[in-house]
């Protein structure tokens, strides 16, 4: 058994930079999955504080600010796309568990903001999933070292909000990328990447199935949003390989 | 650690140092933890990448074990070990 004992889990680092003596996140919560990543993929390059208790100060926002919070994408990307000058260098992550929105429909399931994001001229825009780790990681390298500001999207599944068991965590949010919801691509300087696709997807109804929040869908509704979901794949896949950068008058008008 | 008022903070208010900060110990032990089966662990190391609480820590011999005091029993290792080593059973 030694001979084979090499794995690619065994290849992280094993310090833990995010909250190493606990946090008060839920149980099975896939925020604090995904920034767990995001901080061993920054490492010792966002280390700011030698003799701080956490290793990477970190702040978690009470209830009554989480709009505040989760709204602060949109303006933040509409306020990058006025401003004339590009900023130098700045990675903005955004940890979606789609918990603030009012109701659920194909308009905030599909997502728009690394579109939006590529179009006012960033020069790393991903999404991404911790339910698939080391693509993760990855993508958080190539943001932090790309030539000016980067954007990740990164779909975070919340046991409490969406309802299901805790132990699903990481399941359902396979699902969610096996059923084309959320794909997992990455635009580096307008070129598309899907970094991971399923060969045979899923239906729409197991990731709907997997939830709580979803069970008030009928098959009808399901029906029109599986041929919203293939039909956004099928325009995102014409994309791929191909430069898609918008002219400079039209970045400043947006 | 003394704690800094507002206007002794530099412009920007960036933190240097930590004001309050300590280690954060959730207070009650979760009902069921994990337990590794030895036999059937391979050390793939896919409990520890999954686990959120960063629980899960390596141990000497290259065989893994969580830290009671920071798991929340969420399961996530025990559903996501393919072989079936990590049994969920209850906690003393």
């Amino acid at each position: 058994m030694d001979t084979y004992s090499l794995y690619a889990g065994q290849l992280l680092p094993f310090k833990e930079y995010f909250a190493p003596k606990g946090h008060n996140a839920c149980s099975g919560c896939g925020v604090a999955l995904a920034v767990r990543h995001v901080y061993k993929a920054l490492g010792e390059d966002a280390r700011q504080l030698e003799k701080a208790v956490w290793e990477i100060p970190w702040g978690r926002a009470g209830i009554g600010k989480t709009e505040n919070v989760s709204g602060g994408a949109q303006p933040a990307l509409l306020s990058i796309a006025k401003s004339k000058g590009k900023p130098s260098s700045m990675l903005q992550i955004c940890f979606d568990n789609e918990c603030t929105e009012g109701t659920v429909d194909n308009s905030i399931l599909i997502k728009r903001h690394p579109s939006i994001a590529s179009a006012s001229g960033y020069a790393y825009v991903a999404t991404a999933c911790p339910s698939y780790p080391f693509d993760l990681i990855e993508k958080v390298r190539k943001a932090w070292n790309a030539a000016g500001p980067a954007y990740l999207h990164i779909l975070c599944p919340c046991p409490v909000a969406w309802g299901f068991d805790p132990q699903d965590t990481v399941r359902v949010g396979r699902k969610a990328v096996e059923t084309r919801i959320f794909p997992l691509y990455e635009i580096a300087g307008g070129y598309y990447t899907i970094t991971i696709e399923e060969p045979n997807p899923r239906p729409l109804i197991h990731y709907s199935k997997a939830q709580e929040r979803l069970s008030g869908w009928k098959s009808k509704k399901i029906e029109a949003l599986q041929q919203a979901v293939d039909s956004a794949f099928s325009e995102l896949k014409s994309k791929e390989n191909k430069n898609v950068n918008y002219p400079s008058n039209i970045r400043a008008e947006m | 650690m003394v704690e800094k008022t507002f206007s002794q903070r530099k412009v920007g208010c960036h933190l240097l140092e930590t004001d309050k900060a300590r280690p954060y110990k959730p207070g009650k032990k979760p009902e069921l933890g994990p337990v590794w089966d030895k036999d059937l662990c391979v050390r793939c190391a896919l409990c520890y990448v999954y686990c959120p609480d960063a629980a899960i820590s390596r141990q000497d011999d290259g065989f893994f074990d969580a830290d009671m005091n920071l798991c929340k029993g969420c399961g996530i290792c025990h559903r996501e070990c393919w072989f079936g080593a990590i049994s969920m059973q209850e906690v003393d």
